[in-house]
Formats: structure tokens, sequence, C-alpha cells
């Protein structure tokens, strides 16, 4: 009885470093050209009795740049893993022009190649040109996806060969002929000659039993009385009761070559590297050869062109079971916004990992919203420092321009920034940032803080009045917020014991530095409970030496690395904001364990000596930022309390008594001069 | 073996790291006992030479995954193809996940580092959940909990593609605590050169490569096993 057996289809495999490979070809050779283009796949006989190989596109399947020329030679030639099988990859500019692809008559050509290369006698010398392969694509570069379809033409002979009789070798052969073939086989596969060479004869010398391996171009010196003929190939296929797809056209091969019409075939597969002949198949084919069929070759071999009776072909390749084109996204790997995402997020938790039990900063920290007053020396290393930690969204308020002195000291600027005048600090900061990290969510406002003390004419007052409800309005939305301008403003700090979770003020000023976090449960000082003075404009009538912006350039890096590691350690604290104020070299041993060591309510420091200590400030009740009579008409009066605030230099010394605490203070006779304003001592300011 | 003839070698002052010479030997070793080592399930490591730095091994596993991926199948305005009966079509039920594991040699830390990636059949690469959810229950929760095993992304250092990869910081810590503690058992020597077999028994089974038989010694240890060590004050 006839049985039919169907053949397993090649299957594709593309690893990613084709698509980065071909990414890179059309953006920086190809362009939009369209023109075929040569490649090469790789495939071994399959190695693993459950799992059939692969044709595989690897990124040396593309064509090489050419000053790799040189060294293509070397790796393309195939090894014992890898036997180069020729194709073509037409990709297109767009999706629709992918689907528009006229697939039959592609197929068609690859297959007329076929023919062509079994008639002028190239698939016996070469015949890895059996197996050619055609692989359409489209590649978008925006979203990083690749639709791609293969397809492994195959020749359909008129009237189709039928396949009977296939079992395994084992079963086939005699056990003395077994082992002769097993070892003819690993010979074949060893010898570097003959290892990619995927399609073979078998000789069967029967007297004495043994089997040889020759190329198929040897068919014609090997024609000899008793031997017997088996056609061997790499199947890539593992199943037990299917040839794999090479077995195809060189069916085609033997019987419009050599006119056979019964023939034995040799599966050939292996197991961990060596022949396995209980893996591996031999059946019989029977091809019966029509009378045109016949006169169809005969013209060929005339010469004549007869596309009419060319075999037709198929071979497109099938996903999962429908004949459709495949899709992948490799934006994860190849999507440079995507990676530097996930190379932040994976840094993250590795240090997480490293110092916390139980932790969850990345939600913390992704979630927190940071407010920075100030994008200048102070601002610019704060928000770097709050990326580092896994911030991301981060607002700037600036009302200034960046200025040829700035680059210097203030890190997301450059010369570009300076010029033409200068980009506004809010905008340029933010492109910074972005450029560091394109996931950050920053957001840049220009404005100018109000100063108290700052009278301003009658006509601006709305607009200033604007600019404090927007300002209001900022600070509703964030978690918290660093002051780190020039010198901070009242109205600002009370905003921090309405709403935020964490102030953190910083201020730097020669040799030192000062931060400090703002409103702990004790009713810890702001940063203005210290300040004899209220703030007032800290531009006018200062001298060079003593305008706040002037210090040693490692201070503000120290100042804000402390900030917000400071900021970082209120987060994660269990009391959050209402934390107690602790300190270094505490004997408390209650905090020792904490993962981020102990949480200061101050740290001030000195360059000059290289020092740090910790602090804590209480409250005043004379403050003119947080004290209860200023927050209480802050609440009450709302902007028009800030107005006269702003306009009147000392309604805020007068209003919170600290006037009538400065007098009573002057009617001492005391000496206070050898403790103010010192510039070589640790002083705050 | 060059290593285990080392005179000089003492375990106990040993710190738990090789040097690039001594990688190379026991990674050589490694792939030619691999040939000879007798099984069918465990796919091979192989010693793939590289033409700048020649220390990689590579192999591959595939893994048969349940999940019936869902995705988005791009429509194809059908034309006709040529009928045909001989070809085996077959609708899959089940995806397969493939994995590539590679160990290369840090010169940073001193210790061979796994690399590792999962990818679909279709070449649709997996990320780590997709990773975490083929993993035994168990191993997946040493991976994301474990101190001293965390996974993190790579550029891989031949290949220039991000790769995930075990973080090497505590290896050298870890060795050090088993093959001293083996030494009892062992020459000092003798068990230096299972180096990379007693690195891989403790490492693979986080990746289900099941290495437990007697040629791998510690695939009874788990990772968690040298914490508690520590805490028990076995060094």
């Amino acid at each position: 009885m006839q049985l039919f057996y169907s053949l397993h289809p090649f299957q594709s495999a593309v690893d990613e470093g084709f698509w980065h490979r071909l990414s890179s070809l059309k953006l920086n050779k190809f362009g939009i050209d369209e023109s075929p283009i040569p490649i090469t796949g790789f495939y071994a006989p399959c190695s693993h009795s459950q799992v059939s190989n692969h044709l595989t596109l690897l990124a040396e399947s593309l064509p090489p740049e050419p000053s790799e020329q040189s060294l293509v030679t070397m790796s393309s030639r195939g090894n014992r893993n890898k036997c180069s099988i020729p194709g073509i990859l037409y990709n297109t500019n767009t999706l629709e022009g992918f689907h528009a692809l006229d697939k039959q008559s592609l197929l068609k050509a690859e297959a007329e190649k076929v023919w062509e290369d079994i008639h002028s006698g190239k698939a016996e010398e070469d015949s890895a040109v059996l197996s050619r392969f055609l692989l359409i694509s489209f590649a978008d570069l925006k979203k990083w996806s690749f639709h791609y379809w293969f397809a492994f033409p195959a020749l359909v002979l008129d009237p189709p060969a039928t396949l009977v009789d296939l079992r395994p070798a084992s079963q086939w052969l005699s056990l003395e002929e077994a082992e002769s073939l097993s070892a003819a086989c690993n010979e074949w596969r060893s010898s570097s000659a003959t290892t990619d060479v995927p399609f073979f004869l078998v000789s069967l010398l029967l007297q004495i039993h043994m089997l040889l391996l020759s190329n198929l171009k040897d068919w014609e010196s090997c024609q000899n009385d008793g031997h017997k003929f088996l056609f061997g190939f790499y199947d890539p296929c593992h199943l037990p009761n299917n040839p794999g797809w090479p077995l195809r056209n060189l069916l085609a091969l033997i019987c419009s070559r050599w006119k056979l019409e019964k023939v034995y075939f040799f599966c050939y597969r292996e197991n961990r590297g060596f022949a396995d002949l209980s893996l591996s198949l031999i059946g019989e084919a029977l091809i019966s050869v029509s009378q045109g069929f016949l006169e169809y070759i005969n013209n060929i071999c005339l010469g004549w062109k007869d596309h009419q009776h060319m075999p037709y072909a198929v071979g497109w390749e099938f996903n999962r079971g429908k004949k459709v084109p495949r899709c992948i996204s490799l934006a994860k790997s190849m999507d440079p916004t995507r990676l530097a995402i996930s190379a932040a997020d994976l840094n993250l938790k590795t240090y997480e990992m490293a110092c916390f039990t139980i932790f969850e900063p990345k939600h913390l920290m992704s979630a927190a919203k940071c407010l920075l007053l100030g994008a200048g020396t102070l601002g610019c290393q704060v928000a770097r420092m709050l990326m580092a930690w896994g911030v991301r969204k981060i607002t700037l308020v600036d009302s200034g321009k960046v200025a040829m002195s700035n680059p210097l000291r203030q890190s997301l600027y450059t010369l570009d920034n300076c010029l033409n005048g200068g980009d506004f600090k809010a905008t340029a900061s933010v492109k910074s940032l972005q450029r560091i990290f394109p996931a950050v969510e920053a957001e840049g406002v220009v404005m100018a803080i109000p100063m108290p003390g700052q009278p301003m004419p009658t006509q601006q007052e709305d607009s200033v009045l604007e600019d404090c409800r927007r300002l209001q309005d900022l600070i509703e939305i964030v978690m918290m917020f660093f002051l780190v301008m020039r010198h901070g403003a009242g109205p600002i700090s009370i905003g921090n014991d309405v709403k935020a979770d964490g102030v953190n003020n910083l201020s730097v000023e020669m040799g030192n530095f000062s931060l400090m976090d703002g409103d702990r449960v004790q009713r810890l000082g702001c940063y203005f409970c210290n300040d004899v003075v209220a703030p007032i404009d800290s531009t006018a009538n200062r001298t060079l030496d003593q305008q706040c912006t002037v210090t040693r350039p490692g201070l503000a890096p120290i100042a804000s690395a402390l900030a917000v590691e400071l900021l970082v350690g209120i987060l994660h604290h269990p009391h959050g904001i209402h934390a107690k104020a602790e300190f270094a070299n505490s004997t408390d041993s209650g905090r020792a364990e904490q993962p981020l060591g102990i949480l200061p309510h101050q740290v001030r420091g000195s360059l000059s000596q290289f020092s740090q200590m910790t602090l804590v400030g209480h409250s005043s009740n004379s403050c003119t930022a947080c004290s209860c009579t200023v927050v209480s008409e802050y609440r009450e009066r709302g902007m028009g309390f800030v107005l006269q605030a702003i306009n009147h230099p000392t309604y805020l010394e007068d209003l919170t008594g600290l006037t009538e605490l400065m007098k009573s203070t002057n009617s001492f006779q005391l000496d206070w001069d050898n403790e103010i304003d010192d510039d070589d001592d640790c002083v705050e300011i | 073996m060059m290593v285990s003839s080392r005179p000089d070698f003492d375990i106990l002052t040993w710190d738990g790291t090789v040097s690039p010479g001594d990688f190379r030997v026991v990674a050589l070793d490694f792939a030619e006992k691999w040939k000879r080592f007798n099984t069918t399930t465990i796919p091979q490591w192989s010693w793939v030479p590289c033409s700048k730095r020649p220390w990689i091994v590579a192999h591959q596993e595939n893994q048969d995954a349940s999940s019936q991926i869902g995705k988005e199948e791009p429509n194809w305005s059908g034309q006709d193809d040529a009928i045909d009966n001989a070809t085996l079509v077959q609708s899959c039920g089940h995806e397969t996940h493939c994995y590539d594991f590679h160990i290369v040699y840090s010169s940073s830390y001193r210790v061979p580092v796994l690399y590792f990636r999962a990818y679909c059949s279709d070449g649709q690469p997996l990320d780590l959940d997709d990773i975490e959810k083929d993993l035994p229950a168990n191993a997946a929760k040493v991976l994301t909990e474990s101190k001293w095993t965390f996974i993190t992304q790579e550029e891989h250092p031949y290949l220039s593609r991000p790769w995930y990869t075990l973080h090497p910081c505590g290896t050298s810590e870890w060795m050090k605590l088993l093959l001293v503690t083996d030494a009892s058992r062992a020459k000092g020597r003798a068990a230096f050169g299972k180096y990379l077999v007693s690195w891989l028994s403790v490492v693979g089974q986080e990746f289900l490569l099941d290495y437990s038989s007697d040629s791998f010694p510690y695939s009874h240890l788990t990772i968690e096993d040298f914490g508690e060590m520590v805490g028990r004050g076995q060094i």
C-alpha cells in the first residue's frame, strides 16, 4: 500500500542581533532604497529528539560593512553548527508596502532560481542553494517593531512524489551497516571541507556492508554495480514520522537531473554532536514523471526556457498554523529611552536589595513630586541627585537666565545655554534633565519669587499676586520642596507649614553650608527660626564677598547631596516628616538598625575644617516664617497678607514681635560683635 | 591540571576569586568534561573563543511554557497560495521559550558571571517578569528576595546588547564558603579544580538547570544556605 507522508517545513529563528544590524544598515547605509538584500541563513541537522532545529538568522547574516569585508570571509564560512544557506531579503519602507508585496511572484522568482541552479548543475556543486529562502520584512524604526515573513520555496513536482516506507535508519540497515554509516557520517561532520555541506550521496557497498559519503557532484563517478544509493541531507526536523523540508528540492533535483523513479533518501539527524541512527530516518520516494514533464526537462536541456511547465512552488511559513506574517517588538532592548529606564530601575533595585530587607523605594521615589525653587548651583545639583534616587517628577522654578559664569557651577547648563542672551534657567534645566534621563517628568516655571521687603509698583501687583497663587498651586501638589534660592523668602516657607510633607532648606555661604528639613513634630525650627532678622532683600547693599552666591565650589555639591539624602531618609522613615531628630554618634541605639542611618534635623558643615555636625533647632515663637501668628494671618487673609509682607520691609518683624525683641536686646550693654558674621568660623547665616 | 598542582594554593587564605589564567583552565576543563558527561536532558556547554578576549562559554536551552501568549496578529489581505498536501501544518498549543546562558569572566570581580536572556520561538524577547513565571516557585522567590542573588541588566561584554545577569558581587564570598567547607572532604587544591562545576551547581539551579548528580557535588546547597552558614558562624 502506498502511504503518504507530509514534510515538516523549515522553521525560522531570527536572533535579535539580525534586527539590530538591519536597523543600523537601514539608517546608515540603505536609507530608503528598497532593493533586495542578499542574506545568509544558518542551520544544522536536528540535534535533539524533541525539538526541531531552525533556520537561523544572525547579525552576520547581513552583508558586512565595507571595512569589515576581510573579517567576514572568515566568519561566514560555515562550521558544523552553521551550514550557510543563501537567501534574499526584501525590506520595505512602510507597513503598507510590506502588505502590498506580491508574494506569489516573489516566491516564484526564488523557486525559479532553485530550478535554474538544478539545471545548470550548480546545485550539485554547491548543494546549499537547494534550500535557498526568501524573507520579506518591514522594520519600524520608530516603534522598534519588526514585521516579517519567511518563505522556503519548495518545488512541487507534477505529479507529486509519494513517500513510502519511512522508518528509523537503525531499523532499515543491518547492525554492521549502521555502524559503518555512523562512522562515515561522523567523519563527514568532522572534516571542515564537508561539515557544512548539507546534501550528500551515501553509497552502500552491498558485498562488504560498507557505506561511504560523497558529494552530489560525484554522482556520475559513483555509478557502479553492486551499489545501492541513498540520498542524504541534513534534516532539521525531529519528528519520527515526517522528513524535513530540504527533501523536496532534493527530489526535484534527482528527478530532473538523473531521472530516477525510485529514490532512497536518508534524513540525517544527530544527538549531542554525533550521528543518531534511531533518530535519523530512511525512506523511499516514488517519482512518476509525466510525459509532459519529461518533454519539459528535455526542452530545458536544449536551452529553451519553458515556464509553462515549471513546477510551481509552495513555502510561505505558517505562524501558529496560519499563513500570516509575524511581528515582534524589540522596543525594550532597542529603544534607548526604554533601555535607560530599565537600567535605572534595575540599578536602584540592586542597591535596595543590598541595603534593605523589606523596602520599596522604587514606589516611594518614583511617586514623589518635588518642587525646586531655584535652578541655580544648588538647584541643579539637587535635581541630579533626586534623579539618581529615582525621583521622576521634578518642577523647577526660576526667573533667571543662564549667564556666562553659570555653567561651571550649575551642572545642568553648558555654554550653548548662555548664547544669545541666555536661555531661561527653568527651561534649560528641564531640557538638560531630559537629556540625562528621557523618562523624567520635568517641568520648568519661569517665575520670580517675590521677596518680602522688595516693594513693587502697584501696576505689578496683579502679576505678582498671580505668581504667588501659582506658587501656592505648585506647592499644593508636591510632596516636598527645596528652597534653593539665594535667600529663602518668607511667604514660601509658610507654605511648608500648611501643606508640604517635607521642606528642605539649603544655604551656602563662603566656606559653610547649612541645611535643614522643616517642621518636625517637636515643632523643630524652620530655616528662619534662627534668623535674627527676617529675610530681606538680599541683593542690595551687599559687598561682593558677602553675596551668598560666592562660595567655594565644593560646597554646593556637598550640601545638595546631603539635602537629598536627608530627604530620602525622611521619606523612608516610618514616621516620615514627624520623625524625631537624631544626632550623629548618638548612644540612642534604637535607631541604629534603620537601613539609611540616623535622621538629623539640621546639618551644618565647614569646608575649611572639613567638618560637619548635626544639630537640632527649636522653633521660635517670633519666627517670621513659621510662628503661629504668621501662619494664622496667612490663613485668614491669604494674598492680602502676602502683599503686605512684600511691600513693607518690616511688616513681618513687627507682626511677630521680632522688632520688639531686637529693641530689647539692643538695650543690653553686651559685646555681641565677636559672634556675628565671622567668616572663618562655623557660623550659620 | 595546572591549578591543582600549584603548591602555594592554600584554601584557607583564598579569597574566593580566580585569575584570568585559572579561569581559562577551569573553563576549558569544564567544557571538555561536559562532552563526556552522560546526560540527554541538559544541553551542552561549549567554549567559544572570541577574537578580542576568549572567555565565553555558551549554551542554549529550550523551555516549554504552557502559557498561550495572545498576540495581535497582523491582517494579511490573503492572496491565494498554491494548494499543497505535502506540508505538515502544526498549530501549536504551547509556546516554546528559549534561554541562552553565557558564562563570562569578569576581570573586575575576578569571578565567573552568568549572563542570560530569554525569547519566544519567533524572536520576541522575554522580560524578567516572564522569566520568573518560567522558574520553579522556590527559585523565583530566592531570586527576588535573596541578598546574594540579584539580577541586573547589563550590556553583554561581547555581544553589546542588554542581557540579564546574576550580579557577581557576592560570588567570591560564597565560593569561598563553598570550597572551604569542602576542604575537609577533599584536599584544598582539588576543591579548587572543581571551581566552575561547584559554581554552576549552585547558580544553575536558579534556572531549572538540574545538576543534581554526583558530578555536581553542591547542587543540594542553595544560595540561601550560605546565608544561614554565615549566620551560624561557619565562617
